[in-house]
């Protein structure tokens, strides 16, 4: 007979997460970087293991010709106060990411143990109707994964959800949470709901459903040049059930617990990424 | 593919939802400003009433200053109609009389005809909008309708202008229906809509169809993407479809103000497209 293990033990695995649903003011780095620290302390008080800020968060999202103007560096001493300021919590934050080769980047960093660990250059820069982005960013080259304490996540901005073969790279390569953040403008039609969250939840809810992982979703809020951001920050568990809202058009911290052996769990009954297979022959593009 | 009979359920709002998102569009534009709150020239249609009563709720009726700017050969009835509303939206409101600044500038062009003296008055109540706002720390807030936007149905910096819109990306038809749900009332909504610039004009007889062909025409051609013959084969009399092209392209100056000549590389709102916000 086996030795048992003590059955209470904590799991590794559970975390509590939050997602900081913030409006922020445009090209004001300096105001925006202090209500970061306003949510990284009301995050630390209510337990928060990792925080989770939207796209570019740190210097709002419709920049045009102002992008160069807000652009950091890794090593910017802004990033470092957030980092000091997070403790013990990992937090992820947006901002106009300064790269080598003098290219700007819309990046998302995952600030942990005081500094910059990991950063993630968006990779599809959306380009159509009120989107410009690649008039001013160059497209990240990058797909990585990230270990967190829980487990291996994954980090996506905005658009880079709508390419799924992105989050099923990630899936494949072992994502148990993959984390979106979105400066997603909001569109209304007939129904309760803003037409693009519509959207968002059936791609977040699909996302978690093929890729039998956790999904967390952080839109930002508020107003830019006459375009509304509606938040509506949510946690899919695997196989997409939602698990937390925040509400729509005002600021809100969402926490949750979550457990990333969950993914675990669905996937031992549901094998879709273990008989995923990349070696099917055609059709031509 | 879309037929004709199923472009009005599209062009449906839900007036709750839309109410929330345009009330927080107001409060976030005069916080952002540091503003007080805005001013609005009543002009007892729908449309002014609409953009008063979605103020009133962002901001509270006491941040909402009416302005009634009467010409003595305007309409009784639009000055009853837009006192009644200030009355229902409990908003602080004032009558000054644009004929006396009108009439000194027409003594001297005694000629002019009806649509100039229009115009006249649309930009004569612009200037006082925007002395008032300065006055009272407020915006001037807009009530240009997206019909009205895309046919170029304005004086250009005249009613045209304002410090912001919320009224901008609806159509008429879904300007009654907020107004419905806000309870405006019905004699307001359910009039003929006219820019009151002389007696008797009304705005469906000078454009020559109805609101209802312009929404549902102007949604096919710029929501949908549909061409113009295609919006024809839905229905619609192709005079009328081919009118409303001709009008949108004709005034589509009156969208972009400022046209400046480039010649360094850094020209202002070409080169450098720098956000207002």
């Amino acid at each position: 007979m086996l030795a048992s293990a003590p059955i209470m033990a904590e799991s590794p695995t559970l975390l509590k997460i939050g997602l900081a649903q913030i409006d922020g003011r445009l090209g004001d780095v300096e105001r925006n970087a202090e209500r970061h620290l306003d949510w990284i302390a009301r995050a630390r008080e209510a337990g928060v293991d990792l925080l989770i800020f939207p796209e570019l968060s740190l210097t709002g999202y419709r920049l045009l010709h102002l992008t160069p103007r807000v652009a950091l560096p890794l090593g910017s001493p802004v990033l470092a106060r957030l980092a000091e300021a997070a403790g013990p919590m990992h937090v992820v934050v947006g901002f106009v990411e300064e790269g080598e080769r003098g290219v700007l980047h819309n990046s998302a960093v995952l600030l942990a143990g005081g500094k910059a660990a990991h950063v993630h250059r968006k990779l599809y820069l959306p380009t159509y109707g009120i989107f410009q982005e690649e008039r001013f960013f160059g497209a990240g080259r990058q797909l990585e994964t990230l270990r967190l304490p829980w487990g291996t996540a994954g980090l996506l901005i905005c658009e880079d959800l709508w390419h799924p073969e992105l989050a099923r790279r990630l899936a494949v390569a072992g994502t148990k949470l993959m984390i979106v953040v979105s400066a997603a403008p909001g569109r209304i039609g007939a129904g309760a709901l803003p037409e693009s969250h519509e959207s968002w939840e059936t791609l977040t809810r699909a996302t978690a459903l093929l890729n039998t992982c956790w999904v967390v979703y952080c839109n930002r809020v508020g107003w830019e040049e006459g375009s509304f951001y509606p938040g509506g920050s949510h946690i899919v568990r695997p196989g997409g059930e939602i698990a937390g809202r925040a509400p729509l058009l005002e600021e809100h911290l969402l926490v949750t617990e979550i457990d990333l052996r969950d993914s675990d769990r669905l996937r031992w009954r549901l094998p879709l990424l273990d008989d995923e297979r990349f070696d099917i022959e055609g059709p031509a593009a | 593919m879309i037929r004709r009979e199923q472009v009005r359920g599209r062009l449906e709002l839900h007036a709750p939802l839309a109410e929330a998102v345009l009330t927080s569009f107001i409060r976030d534009a005069v916080e952002t400003s540091g503003t007080q709150g805005v001013v609005v020239g009543l002009s007892g249609g729908v449309d002014s009433s609409l953009s008063a009563a979605l103020a009133a709720r962002a901001l509270g009726p006491e941040r909402v200053h009416g302005f009634l700017l009467p010409y003595r050969t305007s309409s009784p009835e639009s000055e009853r109609d837009a006192r009644a509303v200030a009355g229902h939206l409990g908003i602080p409101h004032r009558v000054i009389d644009i004929s006396p600044m009108v009439d000194a500038y027409f003594a001297m062009e005694p000629d002019a005809p009806a649509e100039r003296r229009g115009n006249k008055m649309a930009r004569e109540r612009m200037t006082i909008l925007f002395d008032q706002a300065k006055k009272l720390d407020a915006l001037v807030l807009g009530t240009s309708n997206k019909t009205e936007i895309l046919l170029g149905y304005s004086t250009v910096f005249g009613d045209n202008a304002s410090s912001l819109n919320p009224l901008g990306d609806l159509y008429k038809c879904q300007i009654w229906q907020l107004s419905r749900h806000l309870g405006l009332p019905s004699e307001v909504i359910d009039k003929a809509p006219s820019a009151d610039l002389w007696p008797g004009q009304t705005d469906e007889g000078e454009l020559g169809f109805s609101y209802e062909t312009a929404d549902e025409v102007l949604y096919l051609l710029f929501d949908l993407g549909l061409r113009p013959e295609e919006v024809a084969a839905r229905g619609y009399e192709e005079r009328v479809v081919r009118r409303i092209v001709s009008l949108e392209q004709r005034f589509r100056f009156k969208r972009r103000l400022m046209l400046i000549a480039r010649l360094s590389g850094s020209a202002v709102n070409l080169d450098q497209e720098i956000p207002r916000d």
